[in-house]
């Protein structure tokens, strides 16, 4: 008996030590689980939190982008009115905007704000409420902080807002009209001439020539018409409205236009500085000194002068010699 | 109130201006300026006769202006044509 119990003892005894065993074993085994699922979900959750915010940061800039865009695109009119180019009978002294167009343009932005009072101010000071989109407009008007594109986009969204007409009056150019309410007692509307009208009225006259020193340019050129406004049509280095889409006369303007380069070549230097002094002296004579202070008239004048002055062909000659 | 001699000293300012004037930019300036002065002359002698310095001053004036834009460069005729 005593052997008996002593075998089962000793069994009972070794069955404890195997259940031991077993017990650490699988207690160790289930802790190395845990430390690997420990270690496999802490990658997923750096993952997580670094693609996440990728993805708004990116997801932000393209709403900001479709937000520009359609900053761009949604810029709706805030008046369709009808565009007349004008000009003013007599000039007010001061330079105002009506009511009217105030309480529209105060809604713009301040950059189209700021462009368009800019060409008001500028297009007033030549009686009118348009001009040419040309190069150095942006100059003219003070607005050198503005980069090209910038000046170019901020007048195309001045015509979104509907304040603003652009015309492409030739493949070259481009004229701005700005919506100025029209005033029937102050303003008349531009009209549209033919090139052949203002040629008739065009006066002819006698070429300043070297040496005859003895009569002054002034004193022969007696023809033009007394009045400077009149004068204005029948100019003939003058884009005349109606004229720009005459292939004949955009041409007959290039032909001025070397013409004066050539002679300017074949007088001199010094010659032709002095041709310049007596232009400016006879148009200061001849129709005021408003027109030297305006470049744009002054051009005009200046090239007339230089028509008569280097013997260059009016454009009816020039067009016969062509047809 | 604006007194005579104020204009008239304006009017020697830009006498001495207009000799200094090395630019069209600035000849356009004093040829506006010139204007200004010109008519706040007119109107400060609205009623009256237009006192013969203050004429002399301002014919002497345009003159020099005119001599001015006459002897600065020709100006560029290209953009015009454009």
């Amino acid at each position: 008996m005593g052997l008996i119990r002593g075998i089962a003892e000793a069994v009972m005894e070794k069955a404890k030590h195997e259940v031991k065993d077993y017990l650490i074993k699988f207690m160790e085994e289930e802790k190395e689980k845990e430390k690997e699922k420990g270690t496999e979900k802490k990658p997923e959750e750096i993952k997580k939190e670094d693609v996440v915010p990728v993805v708004k940061k990116e997801s932000v800039k393209i709403e900001e982008i479709k937000e520009e865009e359609n900053d761009d695109e949604d810029i709706l009119p805030l008046i369709e009115p009808e565009f007349i180019k004008f000009t003013y009978k007599v000039k007010p002294k001061d330079f105002t905007i009506p009511g009217e167009l105030a309480e529209t343009i105060k809604m713009l932005p301040v950059e189209e704000f700021a462009c368009f009072v800019k060409l008001m101010i500028f297009v007033f000071e030549q009686k009118k409420n348009f001009g040419y989109l040309g190069n150095t407009l942006r100059r003219k008007i003070g607005l050198e902080s503005f980069e090209n594109e910038k000046f170019d986009k901020t007048v195309e969204n001045l015509e979104k807002y509907g304040v603003l007409k652009i015309e492409q009056v030739s493949d070259n150019q481009k004229t701005f009209i700005l919506y100025v309410p029209f005033d029937e007692e102050n303003m008349a509307k531009a009209e549209y001439q033919k090139p052949e009208k203002s040629q008739q009225k065009k006066p002819e006259k006698k070429p300043f020539r070297k040496g005859d020193d003895d009569e002054k340019p002034a004193e022969r050129k007696e023809k033009p018409v007394e009045k400077q406004d009149d004068q204005q049509d029948e100019i003939p280095g003058k884009a005349v409205f109606g004229m720009e889409n005459d292939d004949l006369y955009k041409s007959y303007r290039t032909f001025v236009s070397l013409e004066i380069d050539k002679a300017k070549m074949r007088v001199g230097r010094s010659n032709f500085d002095k041709i310049y002094m007596e232009a400016v002296k006879y148009i200061d004579k001849k129709y005021g000194f408003k027109v030297l202070s305006d470049s744009e008239k002054f051009k005009e004048y200046l090239t007339n002068y230089y028509i008569s002055a280097f013997d260059i062909p009016t454009f009816d000659s020039w067009k016969k010699t062509k047809v | 109130m604006l007194d005579s001699r104020i204009l008239l000293k304006s009017l020697n300012d830009l006498e001495v201006r207009i000799m200094l004037c090395k630019s069209a930019f600035e000849w356009e300036l004093l040829a506006k300026k010139y204007v200004d002065v010109e008519s706040n002359i007119k109107n400060f002698f609205k009623k009256k006769k237009i006192p013969e310095n203050f004429t002399t001053a301002l014919d002497s004036l345009r003159a020099s202006l005119v001599q001015k834009k006459g002897e600065l460069p020709p100006i560029d005729l290209s953009d015009f044509f454009k």
